[in-house]
């Protein structure tokens, strides 16, 4: 788990399928906080910095806090299975520019199942978008289900492509057990308002020693012989006790 | 550590490639030099060229340095023989961010060694690479093949990704640069002070690393 210290940023992951606009949230954040808050970016591109790049020149941002990891084409890995690449590149942030107070890592490349290690990020949201098909939020996975924010992009668009926006919002909400959903539009200030307002609590959370990381998945929600039920990493579902058995869980 | 535990194991633990220690992020030079016309039918030659050369002075300091470590001795001096022995700006700054990745590793995994205070910023990777060596009570014979394996499995996996192979044939290669890498290993498994490290530059491997450390589409850090 990343070590908790007063002075290390808030670490927030944007992830979801390629095309959602990943990049366009971040620069939308930085547009809307960077004269608030202390803002560093990471990146993680299939070639490397074409993310980098498009923020560098969104000019919403001192290009230098603007990074990039080469993945080796394993963005997945670098997110979730071996995150060294990204933490060094995260505290190589959080040391240039001490201090910091949120840094955003983009993931890259991502498919419906590419969620962040909570050993990575603090908080995660996920993107989708109502121009991938109004029956996306309908077939589930861990960052729709389970991510700290999910983010239904891009509703501007909803006419166009003949999707619902409030059709597949309440479609996620569904699944996600009370868990935030923005409809944003970067048309849309009240939308782009409820993104913004989500980070400074995540914010406020993390200086107060009350944001404990969870992990979205990707492993499903089981069952336990003795007829328990729970889903790794949620964070508040792990209440209960095994007396019968001793499992150890790599818990967030 | 386990002093029960097997050598063999603890050799496998280090030597695989899923071990969260960055390794995804290296081509060992192979990405520009793909970029510069070198084909898939040319990549055996690259790993066997590597093994004489870059990787064999990379042994060799990690060996040099776990004698050091072993022995009571400063591994500064290993340091500067390594660094004198890796021309190239872009190299040295590769091995001193790998040994970043694999520090924050050994640190988790043997909290208690102690020589963790040589894996600081600075660090090349052949020096932690012989503290983790020593932390799994490893021969310099073993570090030495842990050396040259990991590096022709880092070139190989990274082929996969840039040059249109069958996998199976890429494992063949491995298989076939193995006696390669028992060679090298033998060769450099009694070093124990640094002016023996051998000074095997490739200046076209060099050349590739930095003009790799200065483009923009990258698919490897290295």
């Amino acid at each position: 788990m990343p070590e908790k210290t007063s002075t290390r940023s808030l670490r927030v992951g944007v992830c979801g399928p390629v095309g959602t606009g990943k990049s366009s949230l971040i620069a939308l954040v930085c547009r809307e906080l960077a004269a608030e808050l202390r803002l560093g970016v990471v990146t993680n591109d299939i070639y490397t910095d074409e993310d980098a790049r498009f923020l560098r020149s969104a000019g919403v941002l001192d290009p230098d806090r603007i990074r990039s990891v080469e993945t080796g084409a394993c963005p997945h890995t670098a997110i979730r299975d071996d995150i060294t690449a990204n933490l060094l590149m995260v505290e190589d942030l959080e040391a240039d520019f001490d201090p910091l107070d949120v840094v955003l890592v983009e993931s890259g490349g991502d498919n419906l199942t590419a969620t962040f290690s909570p050993a990575l990020v603090d908080t995660q949201i996920f993107l989708i978008d109502v121009a991938g098909g109004g029956d996306v939020a309908r077939k589930g996975g861990p960052g729709i289900t389970r991510a700290d924010l999910l983010v239904v992009n891009k509703t501007d668009l909803g006419p166009h492509v003949g999707v619902d926006p409030q059709a597949m919002v309440t479609d996620a909400s569904a699944v996600r057990d009370g868990r935030p959903v923005v409809a944003l539009s970067r048309t849309d200030p009240a939308s782009v308002a409820q993104l913004t307002a989500w980070i400074r609590e995540q914010l406020a959370a993390h200086r107060g020693g009350e944001l404990t990381p969870a992990d979205p998945g990707p492993m499903a929600p089981h069952s336990h012989a003795d007829g328990t039920e729970h889903v790794h990493g949620t964070g508040h579902a792990h209440e209960h006790t095994h007396d019968a058995h001793d499992h150890d869980h790599a818990h967030a | 550590m386990d002093r029960l535990t097997p050598s063999p194991l603890l050799l496998m633990l280090l030597a695989d490639a899923r071990l969260p220690t960055a390794g995804h992020t290296q081509s060992g030079q192979l990405e520009p030099a793909t970029l510069d016309g070198l084909g898939a039918p040319d990549v055996p030659d690259l790993v066997r060229l590597r093994l004489r050369t870059v990787t064999r002075v990379e042994a060799a300091s990690a060996v040099v340095a776990l004698h050091h470590l072993r022995a009571g001795l400063d591994v500064a001096e290993v340091e500067a023989a390594w660094a004198a022995r890796t021309p190239s700006a872009a190299m040295r700054a590769t091995s001193r961010q790998m040994a970043r990745a694999l520090s924050r590793l050994v640190g988790r995994l043997w909290p208690t060694s102690p020589h963790l205070g040589v894996t600081g910023p600075g660090a090349s990777r052949a020096v932690v690479l012989a503290v983790a060596a020593d932390a799994a009570a490893l021969a310099p014979h073993e570090l030495a093949l842990l050396v040259g394996y990991d590096d022709v499995q880092t070139v190989a996996s990274a082929a996969l990704k840039l040059l249109p192979l069958d996998p199976a044939d890429v494992a063949r290669w491995v298989l076939d640069a193995l006696d390669d890498v028992a060679h090298l290993a033998t060769q450099v498994a009694d070093l124990t002070v640094p002016a023996a490290i051998p000074a095997a530059g490739a200046p076209q491997i060099e050349a590739w690393a930095e003009a790799h450390a200065v483009t923009t589409r990258r698919l490897f850090s290295a």
